[in-house]
């Protein structure tokens, strides 16, 4: 019977040695097909075009990179996937909006303008609050969602964290739509940085608009991003990450206080998702109960992707998946409304063909 | 010691008035008077506020409660330990009417935040206040002090010895009863008792649905519906150990499977309900060995998201405009035929539960059966500890993936019948929601249990149609529900005899293991 | 074994409860209607069946004290939860108006359907269960209604809907459905038409939302205008409820449309309003239609609503009962009607008129409890004519069709909205 069985599995192995390269030769003909066709036959987009699907992928990756770099940080420490990351940035996205209609609403007339409000008056102030107020709601929000939901399953088997996280997730989204009600509110941006203005490029003879608050996001998201690495490479509180991370219990005799670090790092990641939230605010408007879900997931993908665990993979695979969603369809010549199913085609094509990441895992060895 | 107490007494009381605060923020305190009041069969019209005396009964509640759950167990004095209790519910009394006064000095100034926060409404902000205004702030904090007390001290005296020796003596009296029944039982009545009992049951589940009426036989018809889907999720997730979230997509398949072979509107091919739904659970197959092919090497929470994405590719692929030529696109199909038996129409709401209640059986029959064969003991085995598995001759590959197979021919049967039973199907009956739902339904009712499953599907199906006051509120109930039950009761409400997770408390500084680490996946 | 023994007493139990449920129709009465016909044949055989309760659908009987339920279905939770709350509102100044019936009060039943169909069917199941149900003022949303039609035409629950536009429901030859707006069709033919003729464009671009309406609309408008000898550049969907649609935009904007028609809801046309400037369709215009119409869309669009045109229903005529409507609703609500939905006319109307024709039909039998005739109401609500309520005047045909006139188009001038001549 055993015999029967072991020739079954390498009957099993080989056949997925088989599976495997048709299905990723299949994959890059479709691609490269639709490419050729696309860019060569019918060759509809001028090259603006495609300097401004670039521009809204690099300002849409930057998202993506904040989110998942908690994502990753979390994963890297916890060997979990902290579900409800997305919500950090949903709590973000509502501080800030919060902020945001306080200064719009204190009224400072002056003599040259009547109507003058605090935010137009004090714009990068009522910015840099905002930005404070969002990260440290989300920071907060993170760090009592370690001590609630996941703290007491430290050990337990990867399903159950993972289904309180499930938990966490519907709880915060839930509690937002019953505080806030359904109603999609938009960000009243300051009029320094209005939506949807920008600096116009001109690429052949014609325009294309690079928004401000589009830099202004891609911009901070790198200082950020850098900010964060000095942290893990050069400071103790950085250390203390990693040390746990490779071994929990030889950092614990090192000293390093285990439940501290743990804590510290749903902070960081918190501050970073709740920067991501503000900023999505600013440059996309809108905000709702469900808005941190989708980017979620595919910050998650970003991560996966960029390989988990491996922060610097998580910068890039936020920027690639951004990219990719932004010049995918049109690039493909498919529809619009599929650009999601491109998103998960890669989740699930990274996960068969390397499923340690481009920059490959950095993972704890045990599970903390 | 003295500082480190009246800290903890401090967070405490803390935490238990921001959690009624949060509970009148969110708006659930009309909720809860309101459910109150049913009790009291005093029913409230939807949208009218409950008599105020609920309200109060609901605050009293709380107060008490804050009261029970903070008193101090440890050996004492009687009087140091319920006095630990009272001096939470001060504290949180204290901060309650902090918070009073912001109400207050809102309703006073007549201040409209419900741009904001949309509980924040006049009426209300009065009703938690006891439509007394100012005195209301007197009347909370009378409460804390005088229910949070009593909460306190009747805790102590039943965990006291004298309660705890009434405890067993009334235990061993029980036991003896049981006892004397069991043998004074007729033989007969032992080794028949079980299939007279199961006659009973059948022949209610024959007559009560003629009788309960339409609506009813709705209800229990879709509860019937998520009880087989949770026993098929069940087999992925709690026999064999693998997180499966997008399990929506396996009833898409199923029930689009049905439709579009019962359909008029996009290809009029009348092929029939049970032929067809014997075809929705091969697809559904079919979509299970797809995904489950090149991904069955993956860990667990990968795995998770995979078919997380799977769920919304399939979901998103139904509704777009690239297949809506075979699919009928975000209108979804109409007009499905229902089932015939020798001819006849099969349809009413009654014959479709007696088709939902067959099903539940052999549902429940397949799962034993399969609980219990090699397959069931090879799915433990690798649920337990893959790599002895592994090393013992077990085939992951192929267990993991019959496991996967067969949840999903139960999920495409469920897609069927649902599809035929709507007479209608569209891409967003199969979202992430339905997914999330069925999970919840299966951890929160107990993995591996059938009973416990049942319970689940009624929970989360059957309740809201009852308690129709909670529908707001019911996903944040389940959301709360998964945490909680993850840290005290990880095997479900209802467990198994084989629990999924062996639970031992050590405690190490306060913390409780939940389970032990198993390098698994 | 004792665990079983437990355990299908614990269902035994629910089941049990669950058949007492308040939220259910007394529950001893509760029977689908056809039963229920032979019932009341048999029962009243020995008293003398009334002829008026003969037939496939009977009588719906309200026992002395209880209320006459008329329903309504609309989303009352999530995203569009504002339209369900609004028809519930109008709902419930209709009963408080109409008065009663022979002495018998109605009771409006407004239940939530989310929006979609598994939600229509589900409210429909629950509400023809109930045998003191006599119509139903909705539902509002198409995609809801399409699947209720057959469990109401079951039930013979006359239906007359405020809002629910799709071409389909009144080919689906139902006898119970009726309704008061202007379908896809006429809007779709008459955005179109005012886009190709009034505006004079000969290319626009077509988006819609992915979902059953927008999709459905967009659709038409396209075929209607390519028929009028326009060329549509693009004809794309979008993914409702997403924040960035500036790709899509980006690609519409090589081909430099004059136009471009949005089929779909305020949310993500807000959206797509806010980014067509950034993405060089600044001089396009936004054509939008009776979903994306309302404050919620002016709210969100700011300064880029200028100047776009959507579809709403006509105004209607100035009279005291509108005026009286306006002043009752902004009393109890605090906020004036056409502000969360611009159906608030239409669900006071359709509510009004099952009322009316319920009480022309209604008769109260021996024991003292009200008996409707279900048919006698289905062929009243079809035989509407020249009925004129505060939206507007109507006449049914023979498919349920109540209103022949089309949409309005209104424009957004510094904020507000002036219809278009």
């Amino acid at each position: 019977m055993a015999e029967k069985e072991k020739s079954a599995q390498i009957k099993q192995r080989n056949l997925s040695k088989i599976i495997r390269p048709i299905f990723g030769a299949l994959v890059a003909a479709y691609v490269l097909w639709r490419l050729y066709t696309v860019f060569i036959v019918e060759a509809k987009y001028g090259p603006q075009v495609w300097v401004s699907l670039l521009v809204s992928g690099l300002i849409i990756g930057a998202v993506y990179s904040l989110i998942a770099i908690g994502y990753t940080l979390v994963y890297g420490i916890l060997l979990m996937i902290n579900f409800a990351h997305g919500e950090l940035m949903m709590v973000g996205t509502y501080a800030g909006y919060f902020v945001f209609e306080a200064a719009q609403a204190i009224k400072m007339p002056n003599a040259t303008d009547p109507e003058l409000v605090f935010a137009n008056a004090y714009p990068v102030l009522t910015i840099f609050l905002a930005f404070i107020v969002g990260m440290g709601v989300a920071a907060a929000v993170g760090y009592f969602l370690e001590k609630i939901a996941y703290r007491p399953l430290r050990g337990a088997p990867r399903l159950i964290p993972l289904i309180s996280a499930i938990g966490a997730s519907y709880v915060l989204q839930n509690i937002s739509l019953l505080l806030f009600s359904p109603q999609l509110r938009n960000y009243d941006n300051p009029e320094a940085l209005s939506r949807g203005d920008g600096w116009k490029l001109i690429v052949n003879d014609l325009p294309v608009n690079i928004p401000y608050t589009g830099v202004f996001t891609l911009v901070l998201s790198v200082i950020l991003m850098l900010i964060l690495l000095y942290i893990v490479k050069n400071t103790r509180l950085g250390k203390s990450m990693r040390a746990v991370a490779m071994d929990k219990d030889t950092a614990a005799l090192m000293g390093i206080n285990v439940n501290q670090t743990i804590s510290n790092t749903f902070i960081i990641s918190g501050l970073l998702a709740g920067a991501a939230g503000v900023m999505w605010g600013l440059h996309n408007a809108q905000v709702y109960n469900t808005v941190g879900f989708i980017p979620g997931i595919k910050a998650f993908t970003a991560a996966v992707f960029g390989g988990i665990g491996n922060i610097g993979g998580a910068m890039i695979g936020g920027m690639v998946i951004g990219m990719i969603e932004s010049i995918g369809p049109t690039a493909l010549g498919i529809s619009y409304q599929l650009k999601d199913v491109i998103a998960f085609a890669i989740l699930i094509s990274v996960l068969i063909f390397k499923p340690s990441g481009i920059l490959g895992e950095v993972l704890a060895e045990e599970k903390v | 010691m003295k500082n480190q107490q009246t800290r903890d007494i401090l967070k405490k009381g803390l935490v238990f008035a921001i959690i009624i605060i949060f509970i009148m923020a969110i708006g659930f305190h009309e909720i809860a008077a309101a459910l109150i009041s049913r009790i009291f069969s005093v029913d409230v019209k939807r949208g009218s506020i409950p008599e105020v005396r609920f309200m109060m009964y609901f605050m009293g509640l709380f107060a008490f409660l804050t009261g029970w759950a903070n008193s101090d167990k440890r050996e004492g004095a009687f009087l140091k330990k319920s006095t630990h209790g009272l001096l939470v519910s001060v504290v949180a009394g204290i901060f309650v009417v902090l918070f009073d006064l912001i109400l207050v000095f809102l309703v006073n100034n007549e201040i409209d935040i419900r741009e904001y926060l949309t509980a924040f409404s006049l009426d209300s902000m009065n009703f938690f206040l006891f439509n007394k205004g100012q005195l209301g702030l007197l009347y909370h904090f009378a409460y804390f002090v005088i229910f949070g007390f009593s909460g306190s001290t009747l805790n102590v005296l039943l965990s006291s010895e004298s309660a705890q020796n009434l405890k067993e003596k009334t235990g061993k009296l029980y036991n003896a009863t049981k006892e004397k029944i069991n043998s004074a039982m007729p033989p007969f009545l032992k080794k028949y008792g079980k299939y007279f009992f199961l006659l009973l049951l059948a022949a209610a589940a024959i007559i009560l649905p003629r009788t309960w009426g339409s609506y009813v036989n709705f209800v229990v018809g879709l509860v019937g519906l998520y009880v087989i889907a949770g026993v098929g999720l069940n087999i992925i997730v709690g026999l064999s150990g693998q997180l499966v979230l997008g399990y929506a997509a396996f009833f898409a398949m199923g029930a689009y499977s049905v439709a579009l072979l019962n359909a008029a509107e996009p290809h009029n091919i009348m092929l029939g309900f049970w032929p067809s739904v014997l075809i929705a659970i091969l697809m559904a197959i079919v979509a299970g060995l797809l995904l489950g092919l090149p991904l069955m090497g993956l860990r667990g929470d990968y795995l998770a998201i995979v078919t997380l994405g799977f769920g919304e590719i399939i979901r998103i692929l139904l509704k777009s405009d690239l297949l809506t030529g075979f699919t009928g696109g975000p209108r979804g199909i109409h007009d499905i035929q229902g089932p015939t038996l020798f001819g006849q129409p099969f349809n009413s709401d009654v014959e479709y539960v007696y088709i939902i209640f067959a099903c539940i059986a052999l549902t429940i029959f397949i799962y034993n059966r399969l609980q219990n064969s090699r397959t069931g003991r090879a799915w433990l085995s690798i649920k337990e500890d893959a790599i002895a598995a592994q090393a013992t001759g077990v085939n992951l590959q192929k267990y993991k993936l019959l496991a996967l197979c067969i949840g999903a021919a139960f999920a495409g049967l469920v897609g069927g019948i649902s599809a035929a039973r709507n007479q209608f199907t569209g891409p967003n009956d199969h979202s992430l929601l339905v997914s999330m739902n069925v999970l919840s339904l299966v951890i929160v009712g107990g993995v591996n249990s059938i009973p416990g499953i049942i319970l689940g599907a009624f929970t989360l199906k059957g309740l809201p149609e009852i308690l129709r006051e909670v529908e707001n509120y019911r996903q944040l109930a389940f959301g709360i529900l998964l945490i909680v039950m993850m840290i005290i009761r990880p095997n479900g409400l209802w467990p198994s005899s084989r629990p999924l997770y062996e639970k031992y408390n050590c405690p190490e500084d306060g913390e409780k293991n939940v389970g032990k680490e198993r390098k698994n996946d | 074994m004792k665990k079983k023994v437990l355990f299908s007493l614990v269902v035994l139990f629910a089941l049990v409860l669950a058949s007492c449920a308040p939220a259910a129709a007394p529950a001893e009465e509760a029977a689908p209607a056809e039963e229920e016909a032979m019932e009341e044949e048999v029962m009243e055989e020995e008293a003398g069946v009334d002829p008026r309760c003969e037939g496939e659908w009977g009588c719906a009987v309200v026992p002395a004290g209880e209320t006459i339920k008329i329903g309504m279905s609309s989303p009352m939770t999530g995203g569009y939860a504002d339209f369900g709350i609004d028809a519930e509102n109008s709902g419930l100044i209709a009963v408080e108006d109409f008065g009663d019936v022979e002495g018998f009060e109605f009771e409006l039943v407004a239940e939530d359907d989310e929006g979609g169909a598994e939600g229509g069917a589900a409210v429909a199941n629950k509400l023809t269960s109930d045998p003191t149900f006599v119509g139903m003022a909705g539902p509002l949303f198409s995609g809801a209604t399409s699947a209720g039609i057959p469990i109401y035409e079951e039930a013979g629950i006359a239906m007359l809907s405020p809002s629910a536009t799709a071409a389909a429901l009144t080919e689906m030859g139902s006898s119970v459905f009726n309704r008061v707006p202007f379908t896809d069709p006429i809007q779709g033919a008459g955005a179109a038409d005012y886009m190709f003729n009034e505006l004079g464009f000969t290319t626009i671009a077509v988006l819609h939302d992915g979902e059953d309406y927008g999709k459905g609309l967009a659709t038409i408008v396209k075929d209607e205008f390519e028929a009028l000898g326009g060329t549509v550049t693009t004809f794309e969907g979008i993914t409702a409820g997403e924040a960035d649609y500036s790709p899509i935009l980006t690609t519409i904007a090589a081909d430099a449309p004059e136009a471009l028609y949005f089929g779909g809801y305020s949310a993500e046309g807000a959206v797509l309003a806010n980014q067509m400037k950034a993405t060089g369709l600044e001089d396009a215009l936004f054509f939008g239609c009776d979903g994306t119409w309302g404050a919620d869309f002016l709210e969100n669009a700011g300064d880029n609503a200028e100047g776009s045109i959507h579809a709403n229903t006509r105004k209607p005529p100035a009279s005291d009962a509108l005026a009286a409507f306006d002043a009752a609703y902004e009393a109890a609500y605090g906020v004036a009607p056409v502000v969360l939905s611009p159906f608030s006319y239409n669900s006071y109307d359709c509510a009004t008129r099952l009322m009316e024709v319920v009480a022309e039909v209604a008769f109260v039998g021996d024991d003292g409890s009200l008996y409707v005739p279900l048919a006698d109401v289905v062929a009243g609500v079809r035989g509407t004519t020249d009925w004129t309520g505060i939206s507007g005047t109507y006449t049914c045909n023979e498919i349920g069709e109540c209103n022949s006139e089309g949409p309005a188009f209104e424009t957004v001038v510094d904020g507000e909205w002036v219809v278009l001549e």
